[in-house]
């Protein structure tokens, strides 16, 4: 029972940091129904800020969200504007931005090689190796704070979508884009917002990343594909989805792996998009789309 | 000189040809116009293209002798015109006052957004009983209310209704109808683009026939209802094409 317990709570602490990874992910789908394949991408982008900033100049990986957010962005708005602005309402903006967000995920993946080479990094803070003490139970330093701070910034970015006037023309955009428009919320800037608040919540990420697990540039295929599950399962565009999925698929994945291995631990979350695809395509909280 | 002019504009859709092909119109203030006229004849675009849905390709829209046609939407609502498009398109998740609320989107003033919400609401009672419920919950008719008093809260001169009974049970249409009645006695200029041409009429001082684009054939209301050719081609299939929508 208590080991039962303490693989549990190894789940509970990294179902955060999936939760986080995932909220941009998903508030990115559901404002402009674009699945940013390059999310994950844009996560090593700022795990190397962050492994780099910690590296040289010492700034603690967990604070170093005060630079890949902001940094992170202004990159997502660049991108936007480059790119999306462009052929967004063009009669193939569905399938381009498919490979747009492809050809951008291989950018990167290609740039951060070329730069920092694909030797596996890591940031070392103290907290990496500690372990805290709950009773008869111990928990990852990093994970607890990584997580914690995870949901702190989900809990904002609910409060901002909830109360900001900005947040509900997203919201508005997210439910009805013609009703949106019809009251005159400019829905193209809107969308360009939500990309960034998306690659910001992906730098935020990125930053935990870079104590909590190994990377390099090529990783992030990994990344986009347990993403895609949790958010699949929660239900795209869903931030309560996001949330719900990224716990139930982290703490299954760390059950599977106490009980049958760790080999079989990754399986875990495409077994889930099956069986979730099967079922409740929608997800637990997505919509039924129209086809 | 008319309140709203649209003086020979062209309008389509992406890359896709004119709808509205060389279509004008003048709008005076405090009357109540009724479009009507077979579907794709442009009575919807031509809405979208006044309210800056659609921008025109050629040719004017002009209220109150400014052009509008490269506004932006909430600029043109800003001016006073507002738009209640024809899918009832709520927010479905937000509650009944969040759609208010969005309705006075472009309003800095909360004092002024709150009062005029409040004002809504007595005219429209059953929204005030709900007004905690979600849009989505709401009856086809509470809905259509929601979408007119939505587009009511910024207090507009002129507010265009496409199709407002569609799909509605005849007693809740009879009272959508009520209720534009009542916008015109407050003294609103109303745009009413109407599948059931006979009730749109007879709530309208002129009515216009639209056809492919253009504007066929325009006159007081109660001479289109009486005369002959438009009965023949415009209102007497009106039962037909009524029921073959509801099935």
């Amino acid at each position: 029972m208590s080991q039962f317990v303490q693989v549990l709570l190894f789940g509970l602490t990294l179902g955060g940091v999936y939760a986080l990874m995932a909220s941009g992910l998903t508030l990115v789908f559901g404002v402009m129904r674009i699945v940013n394949i390059a999310h994950a991408a844009f996560m090593i982008i700022a795990a190397y800020i962050a492994f780099f900033a910690f590296t040289i100049y010492n700034i603690d990986p967990i604070l170093s969200i005060f630079i890949t957010m902001p940094v992170m962005f202004f990159v997502g708005i660049a991108v936007y504007w480059l790119f999306f602005a462009r052929i967004e309402g063009t009669a193939r903006a569905g399938e381009l931005t498919v490979l747009l967000t492809f050809a951008l995920a291989l950018m990167v993946e290609g740039l951060l090689g070329y730069f920092f080479s694909n030797i596996y990094r890591s940031a070392n803070p103290p907290y990496a190796t500690q372990a805290l003490h709950f009773g008869p139970y111990i928990l990852s330093a990093g994970q607890f704070y990584a997580t914690l701070l995870s949901i702190g910034l989900i809990v904002l970015l609910w409060a901002f979508l909830k109360y900001s006037r900005i947040g509900y023309a997203i919201r508005a955009t997210m439910q009805n884009i013609s009703a949106a428009q019809v009251v005159g919320v400019n829905v193209e800037r809107m969308s360009m917002i939500a990309f960034g608040i998306g690659m910001a919540l992906a730098g935020a990420s990125g930053s935990m990343m870079s104590f909590l697990f190994t990377f390099y540039p090529g990783k992030h295929w990994e990344w986009i594909a347990i993403l895609l599950a949790l958010i699949v399962l929660g239900g795209m565009g869903s931030l309560v989805g996001a949330l719900a999925g990224a716990f139930i698929l982290a703490i299954s994945s760390a059950l599977v792996s106490y009980y049958y291995g760790p080999t079989w631990s990754p399986i875990t979350f495409f077994l889930a998009l099956f069986i979730i695809l099967l079922v409740r395509p929608q997800g637990l909280f997505g919509k039924k789309m129209e086809a | 000189m008319a309140l709203l002019e649209v003086d020979d504009i062209r309008a389509g859709y992406g890359d896709g040809p004119d709808i509205l092909q060389g279509l004008s119109m003048a709008i005076e203030q405090g009357k109540t116009y009724c479009i009507i006229g077979p579907n794709g004849a442009g009575k919807s675009t031509l809405l979208k293209a006044i309210c800056g849905l659609l921008h025109p390709r050629e040719g004017n829209v002009t209220f109150k002798g400014e052009v509008l046609n490269k506004l932006r939407t909430d600029e043109i609502l800003r001016r006073g015109i507002s738009f209640v498009p024809q899918d009832r398109s709520l927010f479905p998740d937000m509650t009944v006052k969040e759609n208010l609320r969005m309705g006075g989107y472009i309003l800095r003033d909360s004092k002024e957004l709150e009062a005029s919400i409040k004002e809504v609401l007595v005219m429209f009672p059953i929204l005030e009983e709900r007004s905690s419920q979600q849009a989505k919950t709401l009856s086809g008719g509470q809905q259509q209310m929601l979408a007119i008093g939505r587009a009511l809260v910024l207090r507009p001169e002129v507010i265009m209704l496409d199709e407002p009974s569609l799909g509605l049970a005849p007693k809740i249409a009879q009272f959508i109808f009520d209720t534009i009645a009542q916008l015109k006695d407050a003294g609103m200029t109303i745009i009413l683009v109407e599948q059931n041409a006979r009730k749109g009429l007879e709530c309208a001082e002129w009515g216009c026939v639209l056809d492919l684009g253009i504007n066929r054939f325009e006159g007081p209301s109660n001479t289109i209802l009486s005369d002959p050719r438009i009965q023949e081609l415009y209102l007497g299939s009106q039962k037909q094409d009524r029921q073959e929508e509801t099935v």
